[in-house]
């Protein structure tokens, strides 16, 4: 049942995403010779279209908005517990900073989620679409992977220090 | 300027009280265990050309009515006709924003079926019309 709901949102995602990905360039209005990622200024209503949010629950949720020229989507991861919720936080902001290798990973997560991708259409003009797509439902796949992985270690590791350490009282 | 705005309240509360009557006939059209009718009734009118937020939420209770009460997706999509796609779309997107579970699981059930009969025009369609938004 879970994996299902996974499925068809992951599905919804991928479809909302092939039809928001129709950017082109466009140069800055405001200012001339400059090109801005409009997502980014939100000066121009006439450049953006209807944000939507896909939500597959109350802790998960996508936010994708588009402009002529670029799109932003973010995540917010679903964090179950404390520890979770460190790890998440930890893990995500390690990936952030290292956006230059990602190419399309933004620094900083837009407020209210945990990662944001800003995919502008010079990246569409050098990377395939239907690729960047699957970049991003398959980071979303194995980020849940990855954290319940980490979950696991941590609490492993803690119960072998832990029965390393009484050893001694016994 | 202070008359358009009577006249744009009166506009309000003539569309609330139609949306009202369908309400009334969406339930009677449940009761009777018309899933697809109740969609469709629920789907004429809409959106409310207007920019009232009272109207448009009042409209989207009533269509959330009518789309959790389908049960038989596949089915829906046999007596739906074309015309009522780009709303539908519109209203699941606003269906997967609330966050709710029960909703967002129906929302994503039909988002998935509507967007293999529309194609992904469909989609475009609902995010580039920024005038009647829903």
């Amino acid at each position: 049942m879970a994996a299902n709901t996974l499925r068809l949102y992951l599905t919804c995602i991928r479809n909302t995403l092939e039809a928001a990905m129709c950017l082109q360039n466009f140069p800055c209005q405001e200012v001339e010779r400059h090109n801005k990622p409009e997502v980014e200024l939100k000066t121009s209503p006439e450049l953006l279209l209807n944000s939507v949010i896909i939500c597959r629950n109350e802790a998960e949720r996508c936010l994708i908005e588009t402009s002529i020229n670029s799109l932003r989507i973010s995540l917010k991861v679903k964090q179950a517990d404390e520890l979770e919720n460190i790890l998440t936080k930890k893990f995500l902001r390690f990936l952030s900073m290292r956006a230059e290798a990602f190419q399309v990973l933004r620094r900083k997560p837009v407020q209210g989620y945990d990662i944001s991708f800003l995919v502008t259409n010079y990246h569409c003009e050098e990377m395939q679409k239907h690729k960047l797509i699957d970049f991003i439902v398959q980071f979303m796949e194995d980020i849940d992977k990855e954290i319940s992985e980490l979950k696991l270690s941590v609490n492993t590791r803690g119960r072998l220090v832990a029965t390393e350490f009484l050893k001694q009282f016994i | 300027m202070a008359s358009s705005e009577h006249v744009e309240a009166d506009n309000a509360e003539a569309i609330i009280t139609r949306i009202e009557h369908k309400s009334r006939k969406i339930e009677t059209l449940l009761k009777q265990n018309k899933p697809v009718e109740a969609l469709k009734t629920a789907l004429e009118g809409s959106p409310p050309k207007t920019k009232d937020e009272r109207c448009k939420s009042a409209n989207w209770i009533v269509v959330h009515r009518a789309i959790m009460a389908i049960k038989d997706v596949d089915s829906l999509f046999f007596s739906l006709d074309p015309e009522y796609y780009d709303i539908l779309m519109k209203y699941l997107y606003r269906g997967l924003s609330t966050g709710d579970r029960p909703t967002c699981n129906q929302c994503l059930r039909i988002h998935e079926k509507l967007t293999e009969k529309a194609g992904l025009g469909c989609i475009l369609r609902s995010l580039a019309d920024t005038a009647n938004t829903v």
